[in-house]
């Protein structure tokens, strides 16, 4: 990661207010120190000007007082020049005369040099002189009437000034010179108003400075007369030079001004000082404000974040509000979304634990409290003829019913949870010792359950039916679902109350397996057709058999069929199934034929088969290309679901030359309509109305009247489960077509019918 | 051609026996003739006989101004300075030899200081500074001032002497140049000399 990225604000501060603080010191730290550039920019330029104002108006003092000076110097050796008896000391070359003279005067006029200089060449009063610089000087002097400037005696500048001495001719020439030593300088520095130091640097005949030591001060004299800043030894400093006219009139020397700019800026420092600490000082007030305004701002946001992040995990916050701004409104919309949330949380709660139309708890609901209890039994209680019951009296009502019946449960068990877990079914959880208990407290429960109620004003009578099962190892789920199952139990052995029989159900998850396997065993061949007998009882013998699938599974053993063929019908796998049978069949036939046995082979043909075209053109397909003599038996409920299409088919498969029959007459409602519109060949009695035709004389009268009806409807008629000698001699003399069941033979498979026909003997 | 000129000059001067002219021709640095300059000759060995020029040997002093502000008088001569002016003058020169002081006299006045040494006497008054005159105290008779075309006739100057110029701001010691010269006995001479003057300072 590159360091820009590591160093972006969102990853330096983690907290809004050191943010804010920072970013508001740090503006006002850079206005600062713009501000104290500026100012430092401004005084240094003003303390420079300062300087170079002073020292130019300085250089123009030095120059009156150079000026004043020289006038001094030239009036004095002038007075002298013009004094008569020096001037005959001169003209006659009395020497100690003119010395005496020289010396009083500069004694009396504080002139530091004094002397004399003939028209011949001779220096009286000055020893120092070589005769090279004694003819220079004769020259300079000789040049001008009256010479003036730098003068240099023995490597010291004086400022020199001649006079000229006649008599009445020019015999020679008195100079005054005054050295420009540190005392003469300081004298002149006393009188600017800054302290400024002045130095005099003069230059030889060549032009060469016969003094100046560093190169930046040899390059301030030979600047312009303007005033520049040096970098000295000591310092920067702002110079000046000024040009002093040279004595012999050679090249100019120079007086140069100096001021420490260190110096210049001294009196600015104490501004500067405080300057620096106001700024200081600000920035750290600045830093501070910054920080509480900060704090006051961040403090409610942080307090939002704390409980934003609560709310996050879960948990109910409020906030404080204690501002009415911006913060403080979004404190407020906070609390109301925290409330919102809450309340929402409670009814997606609620609904996620209670059932919608009765308010009672729900499956979830009673699983979880089922999750704490030990030796744990579900207890389902259903009202009977729900369904029936709600049309009738409407959805509002019925779920009003179920309350009131959950009031009842809860009266009979005040600590228990009541759920509905089902459309007709409320249920909780008892703790029992064993399987006996828990079916009493099961019967006791429903017993409470169970009476009239009143709704609106009518009475609603209702009868319950109960189911007990199990808590498994923890299975909650699976528990309520047996409990449910329990009661479907219970009705089907009409019975109140039942335990879970869990050998009755069976496991869901095996089965369901079951149907892959039952493919796999229809091509392995595991599957078998066994075929029961059908007897004729006018012609005395075997005219028919009823084909029956029998499984024989690999590890299980033999499945029942009614598990299977039910459960290949709910799951869609009945036509494959039915489709295997009739070509089974069809087979098994010709092996009859081969046999001599010329029978009328019968498949159950599936409700849910009935109605399928598809299927229809298939059978009718497979029985036609094999010249097979098949009855398909339809229960008389299959036509029932689409009556139109079941009609359609059967009417195809009896134009097809394929019988049909009704069978399992008589074991649920019969509609009579339907059975007139079937063209039907047979009429199959369920073996419900043969088991008590013996000993119940209203049964005999409804097997009588059955196979009347249906020779009255042109239909033969066979009795189904007859299993004594006394049952088939009564239906012989009822009339009865055809007996089918024990009594005549078992089914078995069609090796064992073509080895050993049943040959039938009726005692009669 | 030359040497026939110089020849006939030769006859010339020696047919007048003693009688040789010698015009100087005085110019300066820049060529222009300097007038006021006193050329002289000087024979070697000095002049033997007496000294008389046909001028007054006098210097008046007039509107604040010496009259006249040169004046050639032989050695030995009584110079006389009147004062015509109504202040008074105090007449002094420091000249070697010929040092002398007028003290303080009024108008009508007339002193005078007898030179006896040869030189050149500057003169000067004490109360006036600008009032200058020289006064040529001379031991030759071949002497005479360059008028305006800066000539000076020498008449009768002949042989072996030195050629000598004086002029006030000649730049020479003692403001004299002098070189050694020849002149026949007779004839006309013509000379010329070249000065190097000081550029006239105020008050001269």
């Amino acid at each position: 990661m590159p360091l820009w990225a590591k160093l972006r604000p969102a990853a330096l501060f983690a907290r809004l207010s050191t943010k804010l603080t920072v970013l508001y010191a740090g503006l006002f730290g850079v206005g600062l120190v713009a501000i104290a550039l500026m100012v430092n920019t401004v005084i240094s330029a003003n303390a420079q000007r300062t300087v170079r104002d002073e020292l130019a108006a300085n250089g123009a003092v030095f120059d009156r007082i150079w000026a004043l000076q020289e006038k001094h110097l030239g009036d004095s050796a002038a007075i002298l020049a013009r004094d008569f008896g020096f001037r005959d000391a001169v003209a006659t070359r009395d020497v100690e005369t003119i010395l005496s003279a020289l010396d009083n005067l500069r004694g009396r006029l504080a002139i530091d040099r004094a002397f004399l200089m003939t028209m011949d060449g001779d220096v009286v009063g000055l020893d120092a002189l070589t005769d090279a610089e004694a003819d220079a000087l004769w020259v300079a002097l000789d040049a001008r009437e009256r010479a003036a400037g730098v003068l240099t005696i023995a490597g010291r500048p004086y400022q020199a000034v001649s006079a000229p001495i006649r008599a009445p001719d020019l015999i020679g020439w008195v100079v005054f010179a005054a050295e420009l030593n540190r005392a003469h300088l300081q004298s002149f520095e006393a009188l600017a108003a800054i302290p400024l130091r002045a130095d005099v640097f003069a230059r030889s005949a060549d032009g060469a400075w016969l003094n100046a030591s560093s190169a930046a001060v040899l390059e301030a004299l030979d600047a312009d007369v303007a005033p520049r800043t040096l970098r000295l030894a000591g310092g920067e400093a702002i110079a000046l030079a000024q040009p002093l006219r040279a004595f012999d009139g050679g090249p100019e020397s120079r007086l140069l001004l100096t001021y420490p700019l260190d110096r210049a800026l001294q009196a600015y420092r104490p501004l500067m000082g405080s300057l620096a600490a106001l700024g200081v000082f600000g920035v750290a007030l600045l830093a501070l404000a910054s920080w509480f305004l900060a704090s006051t701002v961040t403090k409610p946001i942080a307090a939002l974040d704390a409980a934003a992040r609560a709310l996050q995990q879960g948990k109910r916050m409020e906030v404080a509000t204690t501002t009415r701004d911006e913060i403080g409104r979004l404190a407020d919309t906070f609390n109301r979304m925290s409330h919102e949330i809450a309340a929402r949380e409670e009814r997606i709660t609620h609904m996620a634990m209670h059932d919608a139309d009765t308010g009672l708890a729900n499956r979830r609901a009673l699983a979880g409290a089922l999750g704490a209890m030990e030796n744990a039994y579900v207890v389902a209680v259903a009202i009977d003829r729900f369904a029936p019951i709600r049309d009738a009296i409407g959805y509002r009502l019925a779920a009003e019913l179920l309350r009131r019946l959950g009031a009842r449960l809860q009266a009979a068990a005040p600590a228990g949870v009541i759920a509905r877990i089902g459309p007709d079914a409320l249920a909780l959880a008892i703790a029992c010792g064993d399987e006996a208990d828990a079916l009493a407290c099961a019967e006791r429960l429903r017993a409470a359950a169970a009476g009239a109620t009143r709704l609106d004003g009518a009475n609603v009578d209702i009868e319950t039916t109960a189911g007990a099962a199990p808590v498994e190892s923890g299975a909650t789920q699976a528990a309520l679902d047996h409990a449910l199952i329990a009661i479907e139990q219970a009705r089907q052995a009409r019975r109140r109350t039942a335990l879970f029989d869990k050998s009755l159900y069976g496991d869901p998850a095996r089965n369901l397996s079951l149907m892959s396997e039952m493919l796999d065993g229809i091509t392995r061949g595991d599957l078998t057709l066994h075929y029961q007998p059908k007897y004729d009882l006018r012609r005395g013998a075997v005219t028919g058999v009823e084909a029956l699938a029998r499984w024989t599974h690999a590890t299980r053993g033999g499945v029942s069929p009614d598990l299977f063929v039910t459960m290949a019908e709910e799951t869609g796998h009945i036509d494959t199934l039915t489709e295997w049978t009739l070509v089974r069949a069809i087979a098994d036939q010709n092996v009859m034929r081969a046999a001599g046995l010329d029978y009328l082979v019968s498949v159950n043909l599936s409700g849910r088969l009935v109605g399928d075209d598809a299927f229809t053109k298939l059978a009718i397909e497979l029985i036609q290309d094999t010249d097979a003599r098949i009855c398909l038996e339809v229960t008389e409920t299959a036509a029932m679901d689409d009556p139109e299409a079941a009609l359609r088919n059967i009417e195809a498969y009896v134009a097809a030359g394929v019988s049909i029959a009704i069978d399992d007459f008589g074991a649920g409602l019969s509609s009579l309509s339907y059975l007139k519109r079937i063209p039907a060949a047979e009429l199959k009695m369920d073996k419900s109305l043969i088991k008590n035709l013996g000993r119940n004389a209203r049964d005999a009268l409804l097997v009588k009247s059955t196979i009347d009806l249906a020779h009255a409807l042109g239909m033969k008629i066979t009795a189904e489960g007859v299993e004594t000698q006394a049952e088939l001699a009564l239906l012989a003399s009822m009339g009865c077509d055809m007996i089918q069941g024990y009594v005549i033979a078992r089914p078995a498979p069609v090796q064992t019918l073509a080895a050993a026909p049943q040959r039938a003997t009726l005692r009669t | 051609m030359r040497f026939l000129i110089v020849l006939c000059a030769w006859f010339a001067s020696a047919a007048l026996a003693h009688a040789a002219d010698v015009t100087v021709r005085v110019t300066d640095a820049a060529g222009a003739p300097v007038r006021h300059a006193v050329v002289s000759f000087a024979p070697d060995g000095g002049y033997r006989g007496p000294i008389a020029f046909d001028w007054p040997y006098q210097i008046a002093q007039r509107n604040l101004a010496f009259e006249p502000a040169i004046l050639i008088a032989p050695v030995g001569a009584e110079v006389r300075f009147p004062n015509l002016d109504r202040v008074r003058h105090h007449v002094y020169s420091f000249s070697d030899g010929n040092r002398f002081e007028l003290t303080l006299y009024g108008r009508d006045e007339t002193r005078a200081h007898r030179f006896r040494s040869a030189g050149i006497a500057a003169i000067g008054c004490n109360i006036h500074d600008q009032m200058r005159a020289y006064i040529i105290i001379t031991d030759t008779p071949f002497i005479a001032i360059t008028g305006a075309d800066g000539t000076a006739r020498l008449a009768g100057a002949s042989g072996a002497g030195h050629l000598r110029v004086w002029h006030a701001d000649l730049r020479a010691r003692g403001g004299v140049q002098s070189r050694p010269a020849r002149y026949p006995a007779a004839g006309a001479v013509q000379e010329a000399l070249r000065v190097d003057l000081r550029a006239a300072h105020a008050g001269h």
